[in-house]
């Protein structure tokens, strides 16, 4: 009796092992693979989300009111500054539109549709951010529905965040840019240089002790200055080009002097926003 | 509805209240993402589920919430299936199995009960997260800047929310029989 019961201590833990790491590495695989998860898992988390939407409201109230607190107190200054720029905005604006407006004629001149530079947004509001260290995803209450599709490119108002990474029906998670994990989030971007020489590279790391981006293969450093600002730049498959990404901080060598690695400060201020913008290229790339 | 139900039903309330808190937590107060290499992570669905561990004496009871609740925590919050969900029945198991060692319950034993299973869990993600090459964070900076942070503010936020926490538990679990 005793040994049949160790036996069958031994098989059940036995199963819960072999439960556990082929649920992982199934689900693991589906959110590499696949486009979508699983629809009960889907309905799941819509459930989940649409619930959580109770309790985010209020929580996301509560943290514009505290931003609005911390705007107000350098707001004298911030005005100074802002006053100088409002003409320069109201010119370039102007300028701007003529120039778009050109564009678009220019394009049907050409019989050209859609470029790299089109895309439409859906704007979404922000849920909650996951609670893991690893896995800093945001849950944004958008989903298929709404035309989301995975690995879109998500901007915050000043620039871009990070990517779509899982899409359910009425919700979808984004994966930040400021992610530890090396396989998901690189996005192709380019430094516009002065005399129309592009530098282009790929921004794929996060160094989070400085709080920089780390932009990476970039073929020459000649005329990389500090300051200039980087953009995607369309390359990757459903990202557009052109998002604001940030401005060049400074160039690093690798510990063997080899490659050079440009650090970008990001544009999107990654704490206060409670609405994310998501980015839906006109030009479908490559999957 | 008779009482037992609807005590059930509050139990599941109640788990569900803290699961919404420790995202929205994250995301509205703990939120570090420009600097800062610590990162806090709340626990405060450990801290209902502990509180109720230690009150509710149904086994079976217990692991269905553990599996649930694991599950859903799994697939809303970290999109992988199988970390929460084992470990937290798991967990659960571990702490029904030497809840007789307990006298009384008091905070000291609870926020001891607590420290070790937040331990548990967080080593336990991270072990298999390494395994499954979810990440590449080295052991000493996990301890560093995840662990030794989400304990310390786990901890002092068990010691603020106690009284009420457990009152509420208690609440949640006990009733008289003859009053349905």
């Amino acid at each position: 009796m005793q040994k049949f019961f160790s036996n069958k201590k031994l098989i059940i833990l036995m199963i819960l092992i072999i439960v556990t790491f082929g649920l992982l590495a199934v689900t693991v695989n589906i959110r590499d693979n696949k486009n979508t998860p699983p629809v009960v898992q889907q309905v799941g988390n819509d459930v989940v989300s649409v619930v959580g939407g109770v309790f985010a409201y209020p929580t996301n109230a509560v943290k514009n009111a505290t931003s609005e607190f911390s705007d107000l107190y350098n707001t004298y200054s911030e005005n100074k500054r802002l006053k100088a720029r409002i003409g320069e905005l109201a010119q370039n604006q102007a300028k701007l539109e003529v120039v778009q407006d050109e564009n678009k004629k220019l394009k049907q001149e050409l019989k050209l549709n859609d470029t790299l530079t089109d895309y439409t947004t859906v704007n979404a509001s922000v849920l909650s951010r996951s609670p893991s260290s690893w896995q800093s995803y945001l849950t944004i209450n958008r989903g298929q529905t709404s035309g989301i599709k995975k690995n879109m490119p998500v901007m915050s108002g000043k620039g871009l965040i990070g990517r779509i990474v899982e899409v359910d029906k009425v919700s979808s998670k984004v994966e930040l840019i400021s992610t530890d994990n090396e396989l998901n989030d690189k996005f192709a971007a380019e430094i516009s240089g002065d005399n129309n020489k592009n530098i282009t590279g790929v921004v794929s790391r996060y160094d989070s002790s400085t709080g920089d981006l780390v932009m990476e293969n970039v073929n020459s450093v000649k005329n990389i200055k500090k300051g200039q600002s980087v953009i995607t730049s369309g390359l990757g498959g459903l990202t557009p080009r052109g998002l604001y990404i940030g401005k060049v901080y400074g160039i690093k060598k690798d510990n063997y002097g080899m490659t050079n690695s440009v650090y970008i400060t990001p544009a999107a201020e990654l704490r206060n926003f409670t609405v994310v913008t998501v980015i839906k290229s006109s030009v479908s790339g490559e999957k | 509805m008779n009482i037992k139900t609807r005590k059930i039903f509050g139990q599941v309330l109640f788990i569900l209240f803290t699961f919404y808190l420790d995202g929205l937590m994250k995301w509205a107060f703990l939120n570090n993402m420009n600097h800062g290499i610590i990162i806090v992570l709340p626990q405060l669905m450990l801290m209902a589920i502990v509180m109720l561990t230690m009150r509710i004496d149904d086994r079976r009871q217990l692991i269905t919430y553990g599996i649930v609740f694991g599950l859903i925590y799994d697939s809303y919050y970290y999109g992988i299936i199988g970390l929460y969900t084992i470990l937290l029945p798991l967990l659960m198991i571990g702490i029904d199995h030497f809840k007789f060692l307990l006298v009384k319950n008091n905070m000291g034993y609870e926020l001891s009960i607590y420290f070790l299973s937040l331990t548990f869990l967080q080593s336990g993600i991270y072990l298999l997260e390494r395994l499954l090459q979810q990440t590449n964070t080295s052991v000493f900076d996990f301890i560093t800047y995840t662990l030794g942070p989400t304990l310390l503010w786990n901890v002092v936020v068990f010691f603020i929310l106690y009284i009420p926490l457990a009152n509420l538990s208690e609440w949640l679990v006990k009733y008289r029989r003859d009053n349905k």
